[in-house]
């Protein structure tokens, strides 16, 4: 049986796999809005719903920003799956952000 | 731009470099002072969004245009989340807030009833305007928004050199009494129903929607009843299809019903509004349906 399950995601039957995103942003600053606006642009295209993305406002938490080791805003994350990716700037670079996310070969 | 006083942990030609060189950045953690630095453009961006956004209050819009970018140096746009408190009774002032689009409910006591309701039409902490810096009521978000935010020194600072704000300050400080002298009258002598149709109608109009969410738990804390009256009063209303609850939303289906079903204060309290006594303050409320 096992077996059997083995064969058939060797054919390359398709495995879902769930994006895990965050995005460190200043609400309302233009970088962030550009970013926002690419990214969910990028996630609909090539991830419909087998992604999660948080947005985290640094005004509002510079704690987790801080905590973990942000330097810049826009910059995106990627948590999971691995390997981790980061992309700084407001993501117009869409070949970059891409690359970053694992979707170009 | 000038990247000499930017923090030294940003790696010589790396991306978070390349970006800010590129001007696609909006700000810098600063890990070694733990502030986030803004960059001019973003700064420039926030501070315009919070022009527009205090326009929205009645308060600062009615202000002439040289004394609102003065007040506006020392505005800050805040979120205000439900069930926040403030400012509490006995307490000082340290902030007032000019709400934009959220609404603060006033109480005396944590357990209510509510005497009065502060909208975009007006600002929580009037009373430093008075020259009291204690607050008497607990101020308590109903329903999350943004507002801009003053710090108390300033705000007094503020006043003493803008003679337009101490103006409609005055007016809504009288406005506020009004409404609070009624909402005592009501509260001793109307129904529950009528008092809940005027406070849904209060509440539509300062956040300027047939749509909101108010919970049947801070209902009866308001209007100071258990929750079961507050179910009894609900019911009927929804009977005759004025207004529809569904989870803690309530919508407006027929407002000219629920004015009805209302008591005279409603009316009495938006007669007594500044802007129905030539005031150019809360003319948006005046003029809502």
């Amino acid at each position: 049986m096992s077996r059997r399950q083995h064969k058939s995601r060797a054919r390359g039957a398709p495995v879902t796999t769930v994006v895990v995103l965050r995005l460190y942003i200043v609400g309302g600053a233009p970088n962030s809005v550009q970013a926002i606006a690419n990214l969910e642009a990028i996630c609909q295209e090539y991830l419909k719903d087998g992604h999660k993305l948080e947005v985290v406002d640094v005004l509002e938490h510079p704690r987790r920003a801080l905590a973990e080791g942000v330097l810049v805003t826009p910059s995106l994350a990627k948590l999971s799956p691995l390997p981790a990716a980061n992309v700084v700037g407001n993501l117009s670079d869409k070949a970059k952000v891409l690359l970053a996310l694992g979707l170009r070969k | 731009m000038k990247l000499k006083n930017l923090p030294l942990r940003l790696v010589k030609g790396g991306p978070e470099q390349q970006a800010i060189e590129a001007g696609e950045i909006d700000a810098i953690i600063d890990h070694a002072s733990s502030n986030v630095i803004l960059l001019p453009a973003a700064r420039r961006a926030l501070q315009e969004a919070a022009h527009e956004a205090s326009k929205a209050n009645s308060l600062l819009a009615a202000l002439p245009h040289a004394e609102h970018q003065r007040l506006l140096a020392g505005l800050e746009p805040v979120t205000l989340k439900f069930g926040e408190v403030l400012q509490e009774p006995g307490s000082p002032v340290r902030h007032v807030y000019f709400p934009v689009d959220c609404v603060i409910c006033l109480v005396t006591t944590p357990e209510g009833p509510e005497v009065g309701l502060v909208g975009y039409e007006g600002m929580v902490g009037i009373s430093l305007a008075l020259g009291v810096n204690v607050s008497s009521v607990r101020a308590l978000v109903q329903a999350s928004g943004t507002a801009m935010r003053m710090k108390a020194a300033h705000f007094i600072k503020a006043l003493s050199q803008c003679p337009a704000l101490q103006r409609e300050l005055y007016r809504h400080a009288d406005a506020k009494l009004a409404l609070a002298r009624q909402t005592v009258t009501c509260n001793c002598f109307h129904a529950v129903e009528a008092r809940l149709a005027r406070w849904l109608l209060m509440t539509s109009d300062r956040v300027r929607s047939e749509e909101f969410f108010l919970t049947q738990a801070f209902l009866a804390e308001m209007l100071g009843v258990r929750r079961a009256t507050v179910n009894e009063a609900v019911g009927p209303l929804q009977r005759r299809k004025l207004i529809a609850n569904t989870r803690g939303k309530i919508m407006i289906l027929d407002r000219k019903g629920l004015e009805a079903a209302a008591c005279r204060c409603y009316t009495r309290i938006a007669v007594s509004a500044p802007s129905r006594r030539g005031s150019s303050a809360a003319r948006g409320l005046a003029s809502s349906p």
